[in-house]
């Protein structure tokens, strides 16, 4: 090999690895507090502990996760620095991830072996899981709402209710293209929950951790484990939202405002915070409580 | 096309198959067939009478001498490659009912049991065909070459034994030693594609059979002296990470080489080598 | 003046085992191999390699036993000198194996493990699982590559060696340098060499279906003898005892198979259909531990091939009353099998079908070596006795030390040369090491032993015996030979286009008939009558073979025409064969003569010499006395009991 090689082929050994290791840290271990967080739509009345007594199901999950949510946006430090290396991370790896793709060809026809269709789907994951967080990224924390089906602004203040109507397509139920999303977010969250299972198990071959075939059987057994869970807390996340109701986990939100700043400063926040679409309803939110 | 050989030919439906056979009938071969680089390539099929003990090579044979395909045309006969007819030389290496496999070893009783079944035969995919069946596996030859799959011995002259080795320690190393270079695991591999081009054979994915080389040289005493030099050569483009796992290598290994496992062990290998020679320099 | 080069032909043990030898003596190699050498023929030797080895030698085993062994087991036909040297270098050739990472199977302590084979009381074989050849070949192709990236040998792979270029006439007669051509681009042309190594194997397709591989036609040592190479002892050609009967080829059943305790037998009662499982001990004929109790079923492999042939062909005991018997492991631990047979097992449960670990295999004898070979001279070393010795008896003191030297000058230039000067010949190819008959696992031994020592010679030949080097010879020496191939190439190309499609001139065809009327005339039992049958069916070939009509018109990877060229050269060593084997009127080792059934040592102690005559066109046969001033003749009985004394001996080879 010459010397005039190229920058990527220099440091061809470090980028793999570089991309296997940001695939756990910090991509993974993010989408499990990420799918950790939203899965409290589902559970969170039990979080809630004595102050879930008597709140039902939903109510209690928007609770949950609306205060974990606002607990994130408001206390985590570093919070921008955090989400910039995270970022920066998805981007490398998605970049080198595409790239290297583009390098094999799949042949699941021919060799319709387990192992092989996860080399396949590992691919197709990223292809889609790349388009997936680009868009809802976008939509949801870069707030570029002219891609969200009823224009919805997600806020952390109504970030159960915002979330319900971004997915649901409108603030008044669902909507066609409501659906679609939804279906792409189900779609994109799976795959991309598998991507990290499968990825962690390759990463243990790649790294040398797994070598002989039945250390490599064991750790797949944990991560089958860990993808099981992950898909679980993916799915629930998505079923509360699913059949969340864009109303009630409003007043949820707005009551739980009330109790935090108290009448006085409520509309403040609310003009602050409302996005354009839902003004209509301010109105009733306000009068039926 | 290939769908259609998805089912597995396991062991039970081999035995099956071969019960089932009946001697004197005749089979179809249909070869796929090139007459030479940068030519067309076309299907040809032959009828071939078979007996319990027939395989792939006694059919090539039988068309060697009646090249005569089943519309009645006269043609050349077929080339392929073969050597041992006992699968330890890899020579007659080809895709059979769109899987690879060594010609030699596959009885046509277990393949094709029925009078006028179809057995279908490709040159494998991942190589420049020379001719019909025939492929040029040069670059497998040279990836031993790359990794400096060898013992560096000081000479042939007389200077004693080898160093011992523990009989556990040796059936590690005989079952690596195995490989026969016949390229099934490169053939199957997602990440292994066709290159003829001689210049880029040392960046482009070297495939399992010279990762698995890589792990025995390394494992014997001797050996290992060149090991930073065999892991220096799996580091760079075409190297060892670009490994995808789809680990159908192992499941096609006529040897039963556990090359998934020799992947990962040079994985691990790589991996200390990279931290070492980060925090100690060369 | 330019650099010397070396060519080898062939690339199997003794091809690069000379090539490392001769590389690492600083002389440029280039190494012609129809095939990548990794898949020459040697990776089907699966047994192991003889050595006296420390274990041995406390149980009163030497390397002089070893030898006399080998003699003993070629009943005598061997030139002795050689033998005595190869015995001598066999420990150090482990050793050096050993270094170059062979996986040789280990003791629990980590020494090298050792199994017993035909011809010997004690355990004096090495070997890495069931794939001895396999392994050996691996190493030596590694250390060549090794020598290839260093620039040192240059490798022609799929390039076919056609023609030696040789000058001058008679004694003087001098090899320099190869015509050869690309198997894909059918170009042909010369390559000079001071020397030339033919290492290329034997000649099992001769017989048809065999345990060689596709490319072990003989034909490179066919055009070697036509050019005027003499042939030693063609009609020696071992068939071994167990092979797997297959459409295509026959595949061996090695003989460590029995040096684990494999023991073969049929039923007693003809005809019996019961599952081998179950038949009861005293049901079974173990024929060859009763007719020879001291080695049993570990015999020399000519013995125990005629046992199995008579036991099926004149008792009419075959297995379902067919030719074959079993071959039985199946009271061993099947996990012991895997880890010292695997390889072998495996083969017959691919091939057959039947797992042998739990069902005895089914097995016949099937043509494997040629002992016959080129023939070639040698300088003896510094032992000779005043008069031969008689057999040597273990743990006896032995006349002579285990030093090199004793057996071979070392280095001396004629070393394993032919008759032509500067052509070698190594290996199979060479008639040398094995006499009448091979011991198991002397093959590797010989072929890697010829590379290592007599590579040497070669490299003396080239350098310090005064001959003149081939850059100043004139071009048209060389021309000559290529037209002479690139003719017989565009005959036989255009036999093609102007083919009547008559069978009889078919060259599978021909070849067909050439392998059933040697495998039926001229392997087990061999008598006077047949071999002049076959003669006759022979030259009858020859004519036919004079009109062969190719398929194939192609001038790009033409295979049949490789084939077809290399079936005329068949049919000359075939009659070379068949011609010393009706002049042999004496059974010895391999060669049983029904109509002369013992050894005639007043007559026929004595190398058959094949010469090719230009003029007839046939083979010339001179009988010369063997070269044996170390060991005595004796009788070789191999301790067989006296039940069958007096017996008639296996009656008329099949049909």
């Amino acid at each position: 090999m010459n010397e005039r090689q190229g920058f990527l082929d220099r440091h061809h050994f470090l980028l793999r690895r570089l991309h296997s290791l940001t695939g756990i840290l910090p991509i993974g271990v993010f989408l499990i507090a990420h799918l950790t967080t939203n899965s409290s739509l589902a559970w969170g009345k039990y979080g809630l502990r004595a102050e879930g007594h008597g709140v039902p199901l939903v109510d209690g999950g928007v609770m949950y996760f609306n205060k974990e949510v606002a607990w994130i946006n408001t206390q985590v430090p570093h919070l921008l620095l955090i989400e910039i290396t995270l970022w920066a991370s998805i981007l490398f790896h998605s970049v080198l991830g595409v790239y290297y793709a583009t390098t094999g060809r799949s042949n699941t026809a021919r060799y319709p072996f387990q192992d092989n269709w996860r080399y396949t789907l590992q691919r197709i994951s990223g292809y889609i899981g790349v388009a997936f967080i680009f868009y809802h990224v976008a939509t949801l924390r870069w707030g570029w709402t002219f891609l969200v089906p009823g224009g919805t602004q997600w806020s952390h203040e109504f970030s159960a209710s915002t979330l319900i109507a971004a997915l649901q397509g409108s603030t008044g139920g669902w909507t066609p293209v409501g659906l679609a999303v939804s279906i792409a977010y189900f779609l994109g969250v799976s795959l991309l929950v598998f991507h990290f299972a499968n990825g962690l198990w390759t990463a243990a071959i790649t790294w040398g951790l797994t070598i002989s075939q039945q250390a490599q059987r064991r750790w797949g057994v944990v991560c089958s484990a860990v993808g099981v869970g992950l898909m679980l807390a993916a799915w629930s996340a998505l079923g509360a939202v699913f059949v969340g109701d864009y109303e009630a986990a409003r007043a949820v939100e707005v009551r739980m405002l009330k109790d935090k700043y108290g009448e006085d400063h409520l509309n403040e926040v609310l003009e602050k915070q409302v996005p354009p679409h839902a003004a209509e309803s301010q109105a009733s939110v306000l009068s039926t409580d | 096309m290939s769908g259609a050989y998805a089912h597995e030919y396991n062991a039970e439906t081999r035995r099956a198959n071969r019960q089932r056979a009946k001697p004197g009938r005749s089979i179809i071969l249909k070869i796929k067939r090139c007459d030479g680089p940068g030519k067309p390539s076309r299907w040809e099929s032959f009828k071939v009478p078979v007996e319990p003990g027939s395989n792939v090579i006694s059919c090539l044979k039988y068309i060697a001498s009646h090249p005569v395909t089943t519309d009645g045309k006269r043609t050349t006969p077929v080339v392929w490659d073969s050597g041992c007819l006992e699968e330890v030389c890899g020579a007659c290496t080809m895709v059979i009912n769109g899987r690879v496999r060594q010609s030699c070893s596959c009885l046509i009783d277990e393949y094709a049991p029925d009078e006028g079944d179809t057995l279908t035969l490709e040159p494998m995919s991942k190589f420049p065909v020379i001719r019909d069946l025939w492929v040029d596996r040069e670059r497998m030859f040279h990836a031993l070459r790359r990794v400096k799959a060898w013992v560096p011995i000081d000479g042939t002259y007389n200077l004693g034994p080898g160093p011992k080795e523990s009989p556990e320690h040796q059936q590690m190393r005989y079952a690596l030693s195995e490989c026969m270079t016949c390229g099934c695991c490169l053939e199957a591999c997602p990440q292994y594609l066709q290159e003829s081009d001689p210049e880029k054979w040392d960046t482009s994915f070297i495939g399992a059979a010279a990762i698995n080389q890589v792990r025995l040289f390394n494992e014997h005493k001797t050996g290992k002296r060149l090991k930073a030099d065999r892991l220096e050569a799996l580091m760079g483009p075409g190297g060892i990470t670009d490994c995808g796992n789809a680990q159908n290598c192992v499941k096609v290994c006529p040897k039963g080489i556990p090359l998934t496992e020799s992947i990962a062990a040079v994985g691990r290998s790589t991996t200390v080598h990279a931290f070492t020679r980060f925090f100690k320099g060369r | 003046m330019a650099e010397q080069r070396v060519i080898v032909v062939g690339g199997g043990l003794a091809g690069l085992a000379a090539s490392v030898r001769i590389a690492e003596a600083g002389l440029p190699v280039d190494l012609f191999s129809m095939v990548p050498v990794k898949r020459s023929h040697s990776v089907c030797a699966q047994g192991g390699i003889n050595a006296c080895n420390e274990v041995a030698r406390q149980q009163g085993y030497s390397e002089y036993e070893h030898f006399d062994e080998t003699i003993y087991g070629g009943d005598f036909l061997a030139d002795q000198h050689p033998v005595l040297e190869m015995a001598n270098w066999a420990p150090n050739i482990i050793d050096l194996l050993d270094r170059m990472g062979v996986p040789f199977n280990r003791t629990a302590e980590g020494y090298r493990d050792l199994r017993l084979f035909g011809g010997s009381l004690f355990k004096r074989t090495h070997f890495a699982g069931a794939t001895t050849g396999q392994q050996l070949l691996y190493a030596l192709d590694e250390q060549t590559r090794r020598y290839e990236s260093e620039g040192k040998v240059k490798k022609y792979e799929f390039w076919e060696f056609l023609w030696p270029v040789t000058q001058g006439e008679g004694d003087e007669k001098r090899c320099v340098g190869i015509v050869a051509q690309d198997m894909r681009t059918m170009q042909i042309r010369a390559f000079r060499a001071a020397a030339v190594v033919m290492a290329t194997g034997g000649n099992g397709l001769i017989f048809g279906k065999s345990t060689n591989s596709v490319i072990c036609t003989g034909g490179a040592a066919s055009r070697c003898y036509q050019e005027g190479a003499w042939y030693g002892n063609p009609e020696m050609i071992q068939v071994h005892p167990t092979a797997i009967p297959g459409a295509d080829k026959l595949r061996l059943m090695s003989e460590s198979a029995r040096g684990e305790g494999g023991r073969v037998w049929v039923p007693r009662k003809k005809g019996d259909t019961r599952r081998p499982t179950d038949i009861p001990e005293a049901e079974r004929y173990y024929f060859l531990e009763e007719r020879y109790p001291a080695y049993g079923n570990i015999v020399p492999r000519d013995i125990a091939t005629r046992e199995i042939f008579d036991i099926c062909v004149n008792e009419g005991m075959g297995v379902d009353g067919q030719n074959q018997v079993y071959l039985d492991l199946t009271h061993r631990d099947p996990e012991y099998l895997t880890r010292k047979l695997g390889g072998i097992l495996d083969i017959y449960e691919k091939f057959v079908g039947v797992d042998p670990r739990f069902t005895p295999m089914k097995i016949f004898p099937a043509v494997h070596y040629s002992m016959g070979g080129l023939w070639t001279d040698y300088t003896p070393g510094d032992y000779m006795p005043d008069v031969p010795k008689p057999a040597h008896k273990s743990g006896a003191p032995v006349p002579v030390d285990n030093k090199m030297g004793h057996g071979l000058t070392i280095g001396a230039p004629n070393n394993m040369m032919s008759n032509i000067k500067g052509l070698y010949a190594f290996g199979e190819v060479n008639f040398a090491y094995h006499g009448a008959n091979r011991l198991g696992a002397n093959a590797l031994l010989s072929c890697i032993f010829d590379g290592l020592c007599n590579g040497v010679s070669v490299v003396n030949f080239v350098r310090d015996s005064g001959t003149p080097g081939v850059d100043g010879l004139d071009q048209s020496i060389y021309d000559r030979v290529v037209r002479q191939e690139q003719e017989k190439h565009d005959r036989l190309v255009n036999s093609a286009r102007s083919a009547t499609g008559d069978e009889a001139y078919n060259p599978y065809r021909i070849a067909k008939e050439l392998g059933d009327e040697m495998t039926a005339a001229s392997t087990v039992v061999k008598t006077g009558e047949r071999l002049e049958r076959a003669l006759a069916k022979v030259a009858e070939l020859r004519d036919r073979y004079a009109k062969v009509e190719l398929c194939d018109a192609a001038s790009w990877t033409n295979q049949s025409l490789s084939f077809a060229r290399a079936t005329g050269d068949m049919l000359i060593l075939a009659e070379a064969m068949l011609k010393a084997g009706l002049l042999r009127k004496e059974s010895r080792g391999a060669h049983y003569r029904k109509d002369f059934p013992e050894r005639d040592d007043e007559n026929f102690f004595k190398t058959s010499i094949a010469r090719f005559n230009p003029q007839t066109q046939q083979s010339d046969i001179e009988f010369v006395p063997v070269r044996a001033p170390l060991v005595l003749p004796r009788a070789r009985t191999y301790g067989k009991a006296d039940t069958k004394a007096g017996k008639p001996q296996p009656a008329a080879a099949h049909a």
